[in-house]
């Protein structure tokens, strides 16, 4: 009597979230170098950075890892550095063409952001780094063209260390505008010594000077424009580690969040005229329930209980606990979440660096999946392993996280040094795969196996006025029995990291959905109507 | 965590319980004048006044561990090892010893190191209600949170104090059990009523149980207030958010003060370590 109550609402019962880690058998060899020498340079600690993005618009999502470098020269001297492309073969195999790509990269790499930022129907690849950020402009015949210096992206000295980057169209004029989050002032020759005198620690971020972030504003001419200070971004020293975009109060004006490590978090209200109000501490997203910061990491942003609103996510290190903001829609700000939902104390023991939301067992609620490892000097005060294994939290009806790792594959119980993590669906089967990135380790590729046979619908938005992935597009889906579930188009997940711009829904046993509404960043809104369901729908902006 | 542990190290080891039967000692008269140095915040001159204590006699214990918390103090925890081990040489059973060598390691991060100390200290000494505490601390760190619980409890019958009453609750507060939060927090207040981080406790409370303007004005009550751990900017930022749906110019105006606090101490004005 229950299911069928259940399935009359439309509810699946809850089908145990699987994967299967298939990275060696997919062929995707890849290992995060970090260069570590013994002498405890910080960026050593950082990196990792991921990009899930169909680079040959062939239907299915390829990989794009960054890699780190020889320090202090900061030089790929050796191919085991190179940043790499692996081509999905649409067959859950994958070849390497970075050499192909021409994307190897140059110095240390840290982070990745892939969209079409020329809307020439191709994504291209923004990758930042320690000594440099490149801009690489796909040209759409499986090779990249390196135009940081044409676009005007790459010239500042000194060069600031970037862990993350994001592309976001913040003025609504139909192109990609470029996000870069900075974390500190680093110099390998001038290294703080930390720790006791008897053994060498890495240093605390407070060690280090803070930097502003940074917005480049698309002139749609192939060029950028530095609008760091114009925007009033550029007024707000933090430690910058992972961004996210969203609309927090429905405005039609992509905001956006930047985690921050050790100092309060930065929430940029989008004013809509160009610039940029910070409001962290009036949202109440700067800092933890009792007023601390925390070491913030990963970050996304996404509607974890349906009420239209996106909520935020912050992964943090051990005894921080991760903070869930949980948005309270309009100018309202946001509620700490965290203790209610289970996920502070949930967490606390763990070190957090990439994660995402996605509905993993397309029941309708967006569950969380967390890269975990601890800083590699802690493991020895703590008397256990800096590596972790990754965690998955399902999302119970938008009220509670639950951490069902345990029964989520034989993986789950295998820890490493991971890092950034990047979502997408490899063999299109509707449900949601993972791919992470470990530190000086074997990267994972988790395939979704979720049993169940849950419904699901993905998005390809296609923008004509707004920028052609249509990012920053909100859209929601209204079920037959009443629900609605929302999402947006973005591909600023996690830390360092870059996933799908697809707009995916989990529908749970729903046979179909009533409507679909997009709403274009800029305001318009597109109605659709008879949506087949278990498939990916372009929509092309009308 | 450390800043916590620094101010317990000043104020919260008065020397004159552990000094009894030191009196005749040659060095006693120094290590009490250096004892009291430390305490008004005088480092240098308290390790000035503590060398010589030792010179008279070196085997005084109560100034070999008051030579190891001000060690501690600079993040010194090799050196405070060393002499705690000569004082524990000298009597096995000291208790102070015993719960010092325990917080070395705590402060710096070594919880595997810490706990055997902490236990070893809890078991030696049955009314020494700060290794109860410190053990429950360490182990709250490394999510044996029943354990912590359990072990604030045994700290609070050995020896009452607001201290050990609000670790408590604030372990009771991320488990959302707010009716036993609410009443550590009430029994810290009982035997504190000024204390700083008492009222702060009862503001987060408020919050969480949807009573802005209680949480104000317990917020307010905070400000107020001097000593304990918990810094201005903190307090603010509760503030900021009891305020913000009763009276968002309030809530304005302690943002502001956040942000001040965060100016004064920005990192423009850090100097580069060598």
């Amino acid at each position: 009597m229950i299911a069928v109550g259940a399935l009359a609402f439309g509810l699946a019962p809850a089908s145990p979230i699987a994967f299967e880690e298939v990275a060696h058998k997919a062929g995707l060899h890849f290992q995060l170098r970090n260069g570590e020498s013994g002498k405890f340079h910080q960026i050593e600690l950082m990196g990792g950075g991921v990009a899930v993005l169909d680079y040959n618009n062939d239907g299915c999502m390829d990989i794009f890892f960054t890699n780190g470098a020889a320090i202090p020269e900061l030089k790929k001297s050796t191919p085991e550095y190179s940043n790499r492309l692996f081509r999905n073969n649409c067959d859950m195999t994958f070849t390497d063409v970075t050499s192909e790509a021409g994307v190897g990269g140059e110095g240390y790499s840290m982070a990745v952001a892939a969209a079409d930022y020329d809307n020439d129907g191709f994504t291209d690849l923004f990758v930042a780094g320690v000594d440099r950020n490149i801009l690489y402009h796909n040209l759409g015949n499986g090779r990249f063209a390196d135009v940081t210096v044409k676009a005007g992206v790459g010239a500042q000295s000194p060069r600031p260390w970037s862990i993350s980057s994001g592309w976001v169209d913040y003025d609504n004029d139909g192109w990609l505008d470029l996000f870069i989050t900075n974390y500190v002032q680093w110099d390998p020759a001038k290294e703080p010594r930390c720790g006791l005198a008897e053994q060498q620690f890495y240093c605390h971020p407070s060690q280090y000077r803070g930097l502003p972030n940074q917005l480049f504003h698309n002139n749609r001419d192939g060029t950028f424009t530095d609008v760091s200070t114009k925007s009033g971004i550029g007024a707000h020293i933090g430690k910058g580690m992972g961004v996210a975009f969203a609309d927090m109060d429905g405005d039609g004006f992509t905001d956006i969040f930047v985690s921050n490590d050790s100092v309060r978090n930065f929430l940029f209200h989008n004013q809509g005229n160009g610039t940029f109000r910070e409001m962290s501490l009036e949202t109440g997203t700067a800092l933890r329930d009792d007023g601390l910061p925390i070491a913030g990491m990963g970050t996304d942003w996404r509607d974890f209980d349906n009420d239209g609103s996106p909520d935020l996510v912050v992964a943090g290190m051990i005894n921080d606990g991760f903070l869930l903001f949980r948005n309270l829609g309009g100018n309202r700000g946001f509620e700490d979440a965290g203790e209610r939902s289970g996920l502070l104390l949930g967490t606390r023991q763990f070190t957090g660096w990439g994660l995402g939301m996605y509905d993993l067992d397309n029941d309708g609620w967006k569950d969380m999946f967390f890269g975990l490892a601890h800083f590699t000097q802690l493991g020895k005060y703590l008397g256990r392993d800096a590596a972790l294994s990754n965690r998955v939290f399902r999302n119970d009806g938008g009220k509670r996280f639950v951490d069902v790792s345990s029964t989520a594959g034989p993986d789950f119980h295998k820890a490493a040094l991971n890092r950034g993590v990047a979502f997408g669906d490899f063999d299109n089967d509707g449900r949601v795969d993972v791919v992470v990135s470990c530190l000086n380790g074997p990267a994972k590729l988790y395939r979704n196996v979720t049993p169940g046979g849950a419904h699901w619908l993905a998005l390809k938005l296609h923008g004509v006025h707004a920028n052609r992935q249509g990012l920053g597009a909100s859209v929601r889906v209204v079920l037959p029995d009443g629900r609605t579930l929302s999402n947006h188009a973005t591909t600023a997940v996690g830390y360092a990291s870059s996933s799908e711009p697809l707009v995916r829904f989990g529908l749970g046993s729903s046979p179909a959905v009533s409507s679909v509404e997009v709403r274009w960043p800029g305001g318009r809104t597109q109605q659709l109507r008879n949506v087949g369901i278990d498939r990916m729908v372009e929509v092309v902006e009308q | 965590m450390m800043r916590h542990a620094v101010l317990f190290l000043v104020t919260f080891l008065p020397g004159g319980a552990w000094a009894q039967g030191y009196e005749r000692s040659p060095g006693y008269g120094a290590y009490k004048q250096a004892d009291a140095l430390f305490t008004a915040r005088k480092t240098s001159e308290a390790a000035g006044a503590l060398e010589h204590s030792l010179k008279l006699d070196p085997d005084l214990v109560p100034a070999l561990t008051l030579y190891a918390r001000i060690a501690m103090s600079i993040n010194r925890f090799e050196v405070a090892r060393e002499s705690l081990n000569r004082a524990l040489a000298v009597d096995p059973k000291s208790a102070n010893a015993r719960f010092l060598y325990g917080l070395s390691y705590y402060l710096s991060n070594d919880l595997q190191h810490a706990l055997p100390q902490f236990e070893k200290a809890r078991q030696e000494n049955p009314k020494d209600a700060r290794a109860s505490l410190y053990l429950g601390l360490t182990y709250e760190s490394i999510g044996r949170f029943d354990e912590a619980i359990a072990l604030y409890e045994e700290s609070v019958r050995r020896q009452p104090s607001a201290e050990s009453y609000l670790a408590g609750a604030r372990l009771l507060h991320s488990q959302r059990r707010l009716d036993d939060c609410e009443r550590w927090i009430r029994e810290a207040l009982k035997l504190e009523p000024n204390s700083r981080d008492a009222h702060f406790e009862l503001t987060r409370l408020l919050l969480r149980q949807e009573k802005p303007r209680l949480a104000a004005k317990e917020g307010e009550r905070a400000l107020e207030l001097s000593g304990g751990n918990v810094s201005d900017s903190q307090i603010h930022y509760l503030l900021v958010r009891a305020y913000r749906t009763t009276s968002p110019a309030l809530a304005e105006q302690h943002a502001e003060a956040l942000r001040r606090i965060e100016d004064r101490s920005a990192p423009e004005t850090k100097k580069d370590k060598p």
